[in-house]
């Protein structure tokens, strides 16, 4: 036989008694309420905040690279700078000081080294840092422009969108894709205008380099870079100015990526960009026809102290390795620092990221908590009113063959169903909140900015179900001292008649 | 053989500097099938004394028995279930939950039993047609009359089938007539459904019309008819 009062008896006792003093009992939920509503609201806008970075990180692909740094010629020759004293790109300098490898790297970065690191389980392909100045003639005009090497095919988002054209289709053509900004500078009306248009990239007619020119070209091999531009393609001609000059023929045009809202917009990947690029093995060829005058010194000066061999060329200064899937990267780093080079990846910034979300959500969820906690004395306030209301009830309870277990259920779930109501309205009130501020911000902050939508509260289902779980828990709480007080009412007392 | 039996209890309520004696050392036995009244002035100890033998209460000294095994050794939830399943009270004031119908408030002990929905309506259905309430299963204590509302306490106190029934001044607040017909309910019950039942009153006359027996008792003693 059962003889335990059943869990729905309970409820329809509490529910009765709720009832009973609804207007206290509504006053009571109020302030649960207000409480989830205040800790849902603050923590959904610390996680929106948290969201809104990460995935912004993760749109720059900065979850999936790694930048690896070789053992620089400017370091082997002992003077300041690498190659590339033509540099003057802004953003990659700046760039240049602030991702230094955490590991001093103690190897050179050639195309040996970056076929190793390729074979490393979970890199996807490893894309190496070339980038130069040059002279470059397009529809007429000349102009000094910043172009890049990019490997063929390319995940990474920054050659997903096209305003015209498309990527450069093959690793070793003539094609390069130019931005927006390269375009425009060139006097191309449309972008459509541009695809399809040759590029000319100039150098100055040099014999000594002439002379290695022929010595590339006489090793050529298609797993070597060297050398294989020069003859598959468009070799380069001496220009009427007395210059040698490489033609290429534009495959697309890069969007420009818009600048959305304060903090947002810049780096993207962890490479700078360019305006031109070029296929990799087209550029790595290039630098190394057209050294420039430091470039050279600093070569010389590696050779001659033995740190590099008399045939050897510099390796690249820093590549970038995209692993398959974001979870491997720690891994993919360590077995790059294995080989003996430095990296540097955006990881390990966000751990700290991490820490700092960490302590502001806290605040935000303590700040809410407290709303909660005096909601929590609201709860015991009525309980305590409720018993001395109800001593007689109690008293006559008990007479009858109540356990103390089930007179302090009573009020347990009595104390439950406040919680649970307030957290639930509260929690929608949240929702409301969130959605309705959500709306408001885009309206009057990023609308007028020119930026699209973005949801600063992020209102994951853990957090509602966590939040009324807690405004369950602590009403609960609340109720343990009243309880525990109405079972110890003495029913002699309490039935006494007046 | 008795079914309930008070051995020696005493109680003592301390108050202040000095002990009140509401008990001293009383000892009574009630057979099973036996309606006894307790008469008594008030202050005499007589609702003391129910309240222990209804296990709301614990003797400062000495032992109440049900079925020759004393309550003093069982704990509090075991203490719960004696009144729920072996005596049933009822009291002058009735104390019935008066936001439950008569139907609820019988329901209510069945409840604390474990009973469930249609299960405890049936029964709680037949408890209130012995009692003659069969037309009222739905009336709120303030829409019955005083003798109505003892019924329903009646009802509920035997809802678990106890073997003992204790009243405390049952009839305190009900006119003459009104008396009679409890009282009436209450010597068939014994006679028909064996019922033990112990009650108390002041009521000389109503007393000696139903009891088979009358203990009087005077200043926590019991004057005559302790035992028998």
């Amino acid at each position: 036989m059962l003889s335990i009062m059943s869990f729905i008896d309970i409820l329809h006792l509490a529910l009765r008694n709720l009832r009973q003093a609804k207007l206290r009992a509504v006053l009571t939920t109020m302030g649960v309420v207000v409480g989830v509503a205040v800790i849902v609201t603050m923590v959904s806008f610390g996680l929106g905040l948290q969201g809104n970075m990460l995935a912004r990180f993760k749109a720059l692909d900065l979850f999936s690279e790694i930048r690896v740094f070789g053992r620089s010629l400017g370091n082997m020759a002992a003077t300041t700078k690498d190659r590339g004293a033509g540099r003057s790109n802004e953003p990659s300098e700046r760039r240049q000081g602030r991702l230094r490898p955490d590991n001093s790297p103690t190897r050179i970065l050639d195309d040996t080294a970056v076929a190793e690191i390729a074979k490393i389980p979970g890199v996807a392909y490893v894309e190496p840092h070339i980038s130069f100045a040059v002279y470059v003639r397009s529809n007429g005009r000349v102009s000094t422009q910043f172009a890049s090497g990019v490997a063929v095919p390319n995940s990474s988002s920054r050659f997903q969108e096209f305003v015209a054209g498309k990527m450069i289709s093959l690793p070793n053509t003539d094609e390069i894709v130019i931005s927006e900004r390269f375009a425009k500078d060139f006097g191309y009306e449309n972008f459509p205008d541009a695809v399809g248009k040759t590029v000319e990239l100039l150098a100055p007619l040099d014999e000594k380099k002439a002379d290695k020119d022929e010595q590339s070209s006489a090793d050529q091999e298609p797993a070597n870079f060297f050398g294989i531009p020069l003859d598959d393609q468009a070799p380069d001609e001496a220009s009427p100015e007395g210059l040698v000059t490489q033609t290429f023929r534009i495959a697309g045009v890069l969007k420009t990526e818009v600048r959305e809202g304060p903090g947002q917009g810049g780096l993207r990947g962890l490479l700078p960009t360019s305006d031109i690029y070029l296929p990799l093995r087209t550029a790595r060829a290039w630098t190394l026809e057209h050294r420039s005058p430091m470039g050279q010194v600093a070569l010389e000066l590696a050779r001659g102290s033995g740190a590099l061999g008399d045939s050897d060329t510099e390796g690249y200064d820093s590549a970038v390795v995209r692993v398959l899937d974001p979870v491997a990267l720690t891994d993919v780093r360590k077995r790059i620092a294995d080989l003996g080079f430095g990296s540097f990846s955006i990881v390990d910034e966000l751990e700290q990221l991490r820490t700092v979300f960490l302590i502001l959500d806290s605040v935000l969820a303590l700040l809410g908590g407290i709303s909660l906690l005096v909601a929590s004395f609201g709860i015991a306030n009525t309980m305590i009113m409720s018993i001395l209301e109800r001593t007689r009830e109690i008293g006559i309870m008990k007479a009858i063959g109540a356990e103390d277990r089930e007179i302090k259920l009573i009020f347990f779930v009595e104390a439950a169903v406040i919680g649970l109501t307030g957290g639930v309205i509260g929690t929608l009130l949240a929702w409301a909140i969130d959605g309705i501020a959500n709306r408001l911000a885009y309206r009057f902050i990023l609308k007028p900015q020119g930026a699209s939508y973005v949801d600063f509260f992020s209102l994951p289902p853990y957090l509602s179900l966590g939040a009324i779980l807690f405004a369950v828990v602590i009403s609960i709480l609340a109720a343990l001292y009243p309880a525990a007080r109405a079972a110890r009412i003495d029913p002699v007392k309490a039935l006494r008649h007046d | 053989m008795s079914i309930l039996e008070a051995r020696e209890v005493s109680k003592i309520y301390p108050m202040g500097t000095t002990n009140v004696t509401a008990l001293d050392k009383v000892s009574l036995a009630v057979g099973e099938g036996q309606f006894v009244a307790i008469q008594g002035t008030s202050g005499s100890g007589k609702s003391t004394l129910l309240n222990m033998l209804g296990g709301l209460d614990h003797p400062t000294t000495g032992e109440v028995f049900f079925s020759s095994k004393p309550l003093g050794p069982l704990t509090k939830k075991e203490m719960a279930r004696y009144r729920r399943y072996s005596v049933g009270m009822i009291f002058q004031g009735f104390n019935l939950i008066t936001t439950m119908t008569a139907q609820e408030n019988v329901g209510l002990a069945l409840a604390f039993a474990g009973l469930r929905g249609g299960q405890r309506r049936k029964r709680a259905d037949e408890l209130l047609d012995r009692v003659g309430l069969a037309d009222r299963l739905n009336h709120r204590p303030s829409e019955l009359s005083g003798g109505e509302q003892q019924r329903v306490a009646i009802a509920r106190a035997l809802a678990n089938r106890p073997k003992v029934l204790l009243a405390d001044e049952p009839t305190g607040n009900l006119d003459s007539t009104r008396a009679h017909e409890l009282l009436g309910l209450l010597r068939e019950m014994v006679t028909k459904d064996a019922l033990t039942i112990l009650m108390v009153t002041h009521d000389h006359e109503l007393a000696t019309s139903f009891a088979d027996r009358i203990v009087l008792m005077k200043d926590g003693r019991v004057v005559n008819g302790s035992d028998g």
